[in-house]
């Protein structure tokens, strides 16, 4: 097994992803494989300089500071039940 | 009217004649769709009240003689571009109700042309697939044979165009997502240079890699579809700033002197021998067209399919975090905010959806990204300077499109691993940025379409359009049995 | 005298005066009612991509400028992934390894000791929104408002030792943004906000002890207090054998002591990657001499300027520049009425004063730089006396309006009337025989005595000097 439990469980922590026992040990299983796969690349030994991906763009290509009508609030809100025009959440306390 | 593999510029022509009107066009589509769709599912949705209405304004603008390429021309939109007003689903439970409140830009220009709306077509959820069998709504099957896949992830804008339910379809392409698809369905989709069309609205998968392309029923429609989405968007910071020639302007060009590279991995054992046969020959027959093929090798293709499904399964799991049922989408149930989220993911998400989440925040977490993401990302410099070599000496390089040609719905179930080693063909056009067109070159026995992929330098989609058009000039598709 | 010494540094978040949010085009104004200020982008639907700010990029290299930073020629975004409801898209856009600025320093005075706190780096990143809690349903309400202003967060090397000293640098920090034009430092609308690491560890001891942090500092006064407050707290914990965690703490104003905080994110593991949807930026030369170039007059040298060239003291000058808006109002004076001395002295001998006495209110004022300058210069030229000056500027303070009409209003100019000196010296020479004879014996403190009684009794019509020509001459007699 490529791939611990623990590993398995802060993956779904980090995912914010449930699952129960029997869904935990298939898709443990199955991550083991694809991580088996994946580990294919460990065997490449070049490195990586972000300074060479050639996709920057210069610095006048940004966008001028243009305040423009924002989008109508009910428009934004029409997915959801909102609460005085904010999305609700259960309480979060700090 | 025979709408059967009808052209885009036929029915421009029909149109523009009077020979037939919008509304008049759009209502043979919806019969067609109503009558045998069933059969396909190649729609989630089919719009047909939007549909009759833009005829109708298309009809005006004709009348006015305002009509240009694509006004009243009906097409079908992959359901994971968003559309203001109509539902737009990705093919996942987590947005079954979800309409967005504004238009991708592809949307925009299209609107602007004049376009009819006949639906949104199915897909693998959230493009996450080579079968559209995730498809938490319409598992779109092969129309060629109901038994088989139609390919994926675009599954549904394939098949639709293959079954002459639309002439042509927008899809997008992450992995192969639009020419995997294609191969299996006899169809022409192209993905365009990464860059070359806004990706603003298109439901991010993998930012890095996706990009929006058409699915028609040859190479010259497809330069008339891109020849209107392409462009600069000022919404999409990685948006080419290049000015777009005419895409059917080298069509018929002869290819005389023309270089194809054959790279040796995409021929290998892997491959199936029919498939290889089939592109091998297509080479041949381009050869006596005066095309010079050359040998060449990327061996940075053996770590390939990792590298690609680093990149993108970490890009996808910071991308779909935003889905929490509380701005939009499927809303769960849970006293705190944590257990709200968790069951609204748990719950709106599909298994493959969850387990590229999962290997993505596994390639990202720390202690993993140097052993993963990163040398991905160092894998992905080094298969642009493979390519790069290889246009050092060639124009163009030929490849098979995918591994097999369609295979039976259900064979790669519940075997992740099976299902990525079968998008060998297609991911490194996208790692690279590069255009790639995957169009027929021949079928089974048993029927089924082969595709081959002609991948072109940077910007170069002109050239692949005019090998893939010179290809087709000749070559006479099978339209499927419905 | 405590046994350890604390150090500490400072992570502030400033937001930056552009007109549109950094990553899409709506307002970056403060406030608006909920959601009224959003957009597809700022609210993080699918499908939606940020553009980069041009301005709030350039406000950042300007902040490096002024806070001496290296800037890096090249310069890239990056996603910092969590779950919060305050957080559309779930990552916020920040940057990791490649921020704008790297590497500056700023001096700051703590009573006399000039000292130089070190800059780690300063980035740039997206604000999150508002959340309101609603106890009585068991609710929190999310404000995407916020979303999507632009911060420069500034992150400073350990180099604090007292609140004084944080105190003193934010005091500094705050300047330098204002006078720059990057940001306005209101703290209580939260447009600067500033985060304590702090630690403290025995006096001598070379390493560092375990730190905290303190978050939800809204005054100066409460960072002092939850600075002070903090140290204490971990004395006790080492004085009692207890160890420091390290934690995020909440300062509690009302009971002046910091709490711990529930943490954002069970697993504090952010995930930091290259956001592909942003493309790295590359600076020319040019481009960023120009942007240097654009900078306005610092704090210091102003002060440099006013002492040099307008000879005023340098404890006013400071006085002045210390408080932008009061300069501001200085300049916008001096270009009506070149006499910059005279118009400092007015402004902190009587203006400020009135200010700090809770009269009058520098953000609200009824009357310009220019009103104010006039009346100096009415006084300067005996045009008017200093107790109508006083009187003009109380008016102009409660219902504005310019020196001018009013002291025409009221009729308190200076009216150089001889015929009513001659009348009243005379008057008041012959009412106080005694005090002439005084003064004639050579008593000349008397003369205070005359001078008094005949500015009383003309009310200023009539110039001091001209009184006591007259007088003298009278008495003399």
């Amino acid at each position: 097994m490529a791939v611990e439990l623990d590993t398995i469980k802060h993956l779904c922590e980090l995912s914010k992803l449930n699952y129960d026992e029997d869904g935990l040990k298939k898709v443990m299983g199955e991550m083991s494989d694809i991580i088996d796969l994946m580990d294919e690349i460990k065997s490449f030994d070049l490195e990586y300089d972000d300074t060479k991906d050639g996709c920057e763009i210069r610095f006048c290509d940004t966008r001028e500071d243009i305040a423009e009508e924002s989008a109508p609030t009910d428009k934004l809100l029409s997915n959801t039940e909102p609460s005085n025009n904010c999305y609700v959440v259960p309480k979060v306390v700090e | 009217m025979d709408i059967t593999r009808a052209k885009i510029r036929d029915l421009r022509r029909s149109l523009d004649s009077r020979e037939i009107g919008a509304e008049e066009l759009c209502a043979e589509y919806l019969k067609r769709i109503k009558e045998k769709d069933k059969k396909v599912l190649s729609f989630i949705t089919v719009t047909e009240n939007e549909a009759l209405q833009s005829a109708k304004r298309a009809q005006k603008m004709i009348d006015e003689g305002k009509s240009s390429a694509l006004t009243g021309i009906p097409l079908a939109i992959k359901d994971n571009i968003c559309i203001d007003g109509v539902r737009t689903t990705c093919a996942s439970r987590m947005l079954e109700n979800f309409v967005p409140p504004y238009n991708a830009t592809v949307i925009e220009k299209l609107n602007a042309e004049g376009y009819v709306l006949l639906g949104r077509a199915s897909m693998d959820e959230f493009a996450m697939g080579g079968s559209t069998q995730t498809s938490a709504f319409a598992k779109t099957k092969n129309p060629y044979d109901l038994e088989c896949v139609p390919g994926g992830s675009s599954g549904g804008s394939a098949a639709a165009v293959a079954a002459s339910f639309a002439p042509a379809a927008l899809g997008s392409d992450t992995g192969g997502s639009i020419r995997q698809p294609s191969s299996f369905c006899g169809v022409t989709g192209i993905k365009p240079t990464y860059g070359r069309v806004s990706r603003y609205g298109l439901v991010a998968f993998a930012s890095s890699l996706d990009q929006i392309g058409p699915i028609a029923n040859d190479a010259y429609d497809c330069a008339v579809l891109l020849n209107v989405i392409c462009g600069h968007d000022r919404r999409d910071a990685t948006s080419a700033r290049r000015d777009v020639p005419d895409f059917t302007e080298k069509l018929g060009e002869p290819i005389k002197g023309l270089k194809i590279a054959m790279p040796k991995e995409f021929f290998s054992d892997d491959i199936d021998p029919v498939v290889r046969t089939h592109v091998t020959n297509a080479a041949k027959e381009l050869e006596k067209r005066g095309a010079v093929l050359v040998d060449c090798s990327i061996p940075g293709l053996k770590y390939a399919i990792p590298a690609y499904y680093l990149i993108a399964c970490a890009e996808a799991a910071s991308n779909l975090s935003r889905f929490d049922g509380i701005k939009y989408g499927f809303r769960g149930e849970g006293r705190t905010y944590d257990e709200l989220i968790r069951d609204s993911r748990s719950r709106g998400f599909g298994e493959e959806v969850k387990r590229r989440i999962l290997l993505g925040n596994y390639a990202l977490s720390s202690g993993y990204y140097d052993a993963y993401y990163k040398k991905a990302l160092a894998l992905k410099q080094e298969i642009i300077k493979e390519y790069n070599d290889i246009f050092d000496i060639a124009d163009v390089i030929l490849t098979p499109t995918a591994p097999t040609p369609a295979y039976k719905i259900g064979a790669q179930d519940n075997d992740p691993v099976k299902m990525y080693m079968a998008d060998i063909c297609t991911v490194t056009v996208n790692i690279a940025g590069l255009p790639g067109i995957s169009t027929t070159c021949g079928y089974t026995d048993g029927g089924l379409p082969i595709g081959m992929s002609i991948i072109g330098r940077r910007f170069d989609e002109q050239t692949i359009l005019q090998v893939a058009n010179e290809w087709e000039t000749g070559f006479v598709p099978l339209s499927p049995e419905l | 005298m405590s046994a350890y010494f604390p150090t500490m540094g400072l992570e502030i978040h400033a937001e930056l005066l552009t007109k549109s949010k950094v990553f899409c085009t709506c307002s970056a104004e403060f406030g608006g009612a909920p959601n009224s200020r959003c957009c597809p982008v700022c609210s993080g639907f699918p499908g939606t991509l940020p553009v980069l700010n041009h301005k709030a990029v350039e406000y950042i290299i300007k902040a490096g400028y002024v806070m001496n930073c290296e800037i890096s020629r090249f310069t890239k975004w990056d996603r910092k992934n969590y779950f919060y409801p305050d957080l559309p898209k779930a990552y916020q856009i920040s940057q990791m390894p490649r921020p704008v600025c790297l590497s500056g320093n700023v001096k700051i005075n703590v009573d006399g000791e000039e000292k130089t706190i070190r800059i780690n780096r300063i980035h740039l990143e997206e604000d999150a929104g508002k959340l309101v809690h609603d106890d009585v349903n068991r609710i929190s309400l999310a404000d995407y408002n916020r979303c999507g202003i632009p911060l420069i967060e500034i992150v400073t090397e350990p180099d604090f030792h007292s609140a004084d000293e944080v105190i003193a640098f934010l005091e500094k920090i705050k300047l330098l943004l204002q006078y720059a034009g990057i940001c306005d430092c209101k703290m209580e609308q939260g447009s600067i906000r500033c985060d304590v690491n702090i630690s403290i560890a025995p006096k001598g001891s070379t390493e560092l002890g375990t730190r905290t942090e303190l978050k939800n500092l809204n005054s100066l006064k409460a960072i002092t207090r939850a600075i002070e407050a903090e140290i204490e707290r971990q004395e006790e914990l080492l004085e009692s054998g207890e160890r420091v965690i390290q934690e995020t703490r909440r300062f509690n104003e009302q009971a002046g002591e910091t709490v711990a905080m529930r943490s954002k994110e069970d697993a504090h593991d952010y995930r930091y990657f290259p956001d592909p949807d942003i493309p790295p930026i590359i600076f020319t030369e040019e481009e960023l001499e120009e942007i240097r170039n654009s900078i306005p007059e610092l704090p210091e040298q102003r002060i440099e300027r006013y002492v040099s060239e307008y000879s005023i003291k340098k404890t006013d000058a400071d006085i002045i520049v210390g408080d932008k808006r009061v300069c501001d109002f200085f300049e916008e004076a001096v270009s009506e009425y070149n006499n910059p001395k005279a118009v400092a002295n007015y402004i902190i001998g009587e203006l400020m004063r009135r200010i700090n006495l809770g009269e009058a209110d520098m953000d609200a004022l009824k009357f310009g730089g220019r009103e104010f300058a006039k009346l100096v210069e009415y006084m300067q030229t005996d045009k008017i006396s200093q107790a109508n000056a006083k009187n003009i500027l109380r008016e102009m303070i409660e219902n504005g309006g310019d020196p001018k009409s009013i002291a025409d209003r009221d009729d308190l100019w200076i009216k150089e009337d001889s015929g009513a000196l001659a009348a009243v010296v005379d008057e008041i020479i012959a009412n106080n025989p005694k005090a002439v004879e005084q003064y004639k014996s050579g008593d000349q403190k008397v003369f205070g005595f005359f001078m008094g009684q005949a500015n009383k009794a003309l009310k200023g019509a009539a110039s001091p000097k001209a009184v006591q020509d007259y007088l003298r001459k009278k008495l003399s007699e």
